[in-house]
């Protein structure tokens, strides 16, 4: 066996080799243990027609993380922020989406804004157990068998139809005519409203029309046929600012209602004054005399922060306190955890700093957020909401109520 | 009837404003052969710098029309020269295939590039809105007449140009047989490079109608691609007056159709009449072959 030293040397070397190689990944597996960032995901609306909301959404979520980070981070990690831009597009939104699953590793994704792109995503996050935090009302999104991995601090569409149809009544309109592009959410609105104003003898009839057309001179004369004593604008900024133009030029003069993501500063600034004069618009309040708040006001540096920014800055402190709270960063410990940080006598809390500190101190905590007490049902919905209702007045959105 | 008649005024304003684009594609098609999808991301920067000329500079609508025109032509031609001039240039197997993807990532650069200074706010004109008026019981809205007018008298230019001019015919050569038109001594670099800037200033001058008619953002170009294309097809491809008359058959059964159906379905009609219509006219209404 004259080659026998040179297969022994062989096998030494190639066992050498291969120790040398695993070597890394032998010092990352322990290096994991200690301090590796905790991965978070930040998917939100950096361009397309919701692109006015994302940019402030992802600066909050930023803030609350660079805080946590300065304070010592959680569980002695620190935490690192994936930003992820999806196009108000759900396609593009499960693109990016996969990249923060698979290559990013992150344990939840957070900031989410529209509901069809939560929707397209949610199976995504449920699958690869990680958490999914948004801003989306479509009423299905919480009923997809999510296994308690989705939350939502927007209220659902059956509480907002309602809310739209009281005050259709309130403003005495009995015959109203919903006008919106085709979403998620259109159905449930349109049922809950006619639920609401039934009661009153008033009826909704939907219109659906197709988003990204130059021209809705058709649809408005449909929309009109019926003489109606109210149109609610159920769309989005860009196909509104073309709509509420035709209205115009159509020459009605009835009463307006809408969402105040639709009918908003960017809209009211990029259309003629007198096609937006008069609209009523709802949304969801944000806790605008809460501590959490005021924070937020600092942090993006405005004196009155959008709904959806107020609830991506409760995003981030959930599922951080959540992580403290469960003494485990996964997925799965993160939802089962984040109903547990409005615990009745637990510390009231504002921020994820303060909450994790006492969280690892052994505590429990009473978090109060941006956009109200993050309390959840079974499913994932948000107990409790107030509305604030406003209307257009000489180019600006005047303050009725919030209720 | 009335409702009729009110559907087709709405279709021809509504097909007249995508008609400039779709023509600015099907001239390019015609002379040098790929679909240059990029006339969406120039037909925003047209609507972008009749923005700039209306806003800042106090410009009138109708004037801003030339601003768009010159402006888009040339920023066309300087995305041929970086991106698709040497690619054009390569006798290639895949009829133009590689050109027409430069063309798509060159569309989403100026998207990019304009949201990059612009933001992606919506932005609209400095133009007075003005309430429909009634002639024989159908509404029409007068800038909206304005603005069918603007894309009318466009095209006759344009089509004066082709008949008369010595670059116009030079053009038509090219299209029809660009080998015996070398042979003749045109230069097939001089025709290319005046056909972009032509279709891509009728981009621009598309986009700036679009805009002073609605809001632009960034995405306004690209928003109606499908549509110019679909117009652009339906008129056979390389053929400018066709792609007129696609432009305004497209924009005419979207608005018909409404009448039975229900709005949601609009785009999926104009594209039915497009399958239906080329499945037994594959060359389009004025292709030839």
């Amino acid at each position: 066996m004259p080659n026998l030293p040179y297969r022994r040397r062989f096998l030494k070397l190639a066992a050498a080799g291969a120790a040398l190689g695993a070597q890394p990944y032998i010092l990352r597996g322990a290096y994991a243990q200690s301090g590796e960032p905790i991965m978070l995901g930040a998917l939100s609306p950096l361009s397309g027609s919701g692109a006015q909301y994302g940019p402030p959404m992802q600066q909050a979520i930023a803030a609350v993380v660079d805080e946590v980070n300065a304070a010592g981070g959680v569980l002695g990690r620190q935490i690192k922020l994936v930003r992820e831009d999806c196009q108000t597009n759900p396609e593009a939104a499960v693109r990016a989406a996969r990249k923060l699953i698979d290559v990013d590793k992150v344990v939840a994704i957070i900031g989410i804004w529209s509901s069809p792109v939560t929707q397209a995503v949610a199976p995504l996050c449920w699958e690869s157990k990680t958490v999914i935090a948004c801003a989306s009302g479509a009423d299905n999104l919480t009923h997809l068998p999510h296994q308690g991995y989705l939350f939502r601090t927007q209220p659902t569409t059956t509480l907002q139809g309602r809310k739209f149809g009281e005050f259709a009544v309130e403003q005495g309109a009995r015959k109203v005519v919903y006008l919106s592009p085709q979403t998620p959410f259109v159905q449930s609105m349109t049922d809950n409203m006619a639920k609401a104003m039934a009661a009153a003898g008033g009826s909704v009839t939907a219109l659906v029309y197709e988003d990204k057309k130059a021209s809705y001179r058709t649809e408005v004369d449909k929309a009109l046929a019926g003489k109606p004593d109210m149109l609610v604008l159920g769309g989005y900024v860009a196909d509104t600012s073309v709509l509420v133009k035709d209205l115009y030029r159509a020459g009605y003069q009835g009463k307006m209602l809408s969402y105040a993501y639709t009918v908003n500063k960017q809209l009211i600034d990029s259309v003629p004054k007198e096609t937006v004069e008069g609209i009523f618009t709802i949304a969801p309040s944000p806790a605008a005399d809460g501590t959490a708040y005021a924070r937020l006001k600092k942090i993006v540096n405005s004196d009155s922060p959008d709904p959806y920014t107020a609830q991506a800055y409760d995003h981030a402190d959930l599922v951080i306190m959540a992580m403290a709270q469960a003494r485990n960063a996964s997925g799965e410990a993160i939802k089962d955890a984040i109903r547990k940080l409005a615990a009745d006598g637990g510390q009231r809390v504002d921020n994820a700093a303060a909450g994790v500190k006492i969280l690892a101190g052994g505590g429990s905590v009473d978090y109060v957020g941006a956009s109200g007490p993050c309390r959840f049902t079974e499913i994932g919905d948000v107990a409790e909401a107030s509305f604030r209702y406003e209307q257009v007045k000489g180019g600006k959105p005047v303050l009725l109520k919030i209720a | 009837m009335t409702e009729l008649l009110q559907a087709l005024a709405n279709g021809i304003i509504a097909g007249a404003t995508i008609a400039l684009p779709a023509v600015g594609l099907s001239m390019m098609y015609a002379v040098l052969r790929f679909p240059n999808f990029a006339v969406a991301g120039v037909a925003s920067v047209g609507a972008y710098l009749a923005y700039i000329a209306n806003v800042r500079w106090g410009l009138a609508p109708l004037a801003t029309v030339p601003v768009a025109f010159v402006g888009a032509g040339l920023v066309g031609l300087a995305c041929d020269w970086v991106g698709m001039r040497r690619l054009r240039r390569v006798p290639s197997s895949d009829g133009g295939l590689t050109v027409a993807i430069v063309s798509i990532a060159i569309m989403l650069a100026l998207e990019s590039i304009l949201r990059f200074v612009f933001g992606n706010d919506l932005r609209s004109f400095d133009v007075p809105i003005m309430r429909d008026v009634t002639l024989a019981g159908i509404r029409v809205n007068p800038q909206q007449f304005g603005n069918l007018g603007i894309a009318v008298a466009v095209t006759a230019c344009l089509f004066l140009y082709f008949r008369y001019t010595r670059m116009g015919k030079a053009m038509r050569a090219v299209a029809d047989n660009p080998t015996l038109a070398r042979l003749k001594g045109i230069d097939p670099a001089v025709i290319a490079a005046l056909t972009i800037f032509l279709g891509m200033g009728l981009a621009g001058v598309g986009g700036a109608l679009l805009g002073i008619d609605t809001s632009i953002d960034p995405l306004t170009g690209s928003r109606f691609l499908l549509t110019f294309f679909a117009a652009s097809v339906l008129g056979g491809l390389s053929s400018p007056a066709g792609a007129v008359i696609g432009a305004v058959a497209i924009g005419v059964a979207e608005e018909v159709a409404l009448i039975w159906l229900p709005p949601t379905y609009r785009s999926a009609v104009g594209f039915v009449a497009i399958f239906l219509f080329l499945t037994f006219r594959p060359q389009g209404l004025m292709g030839r072959r």
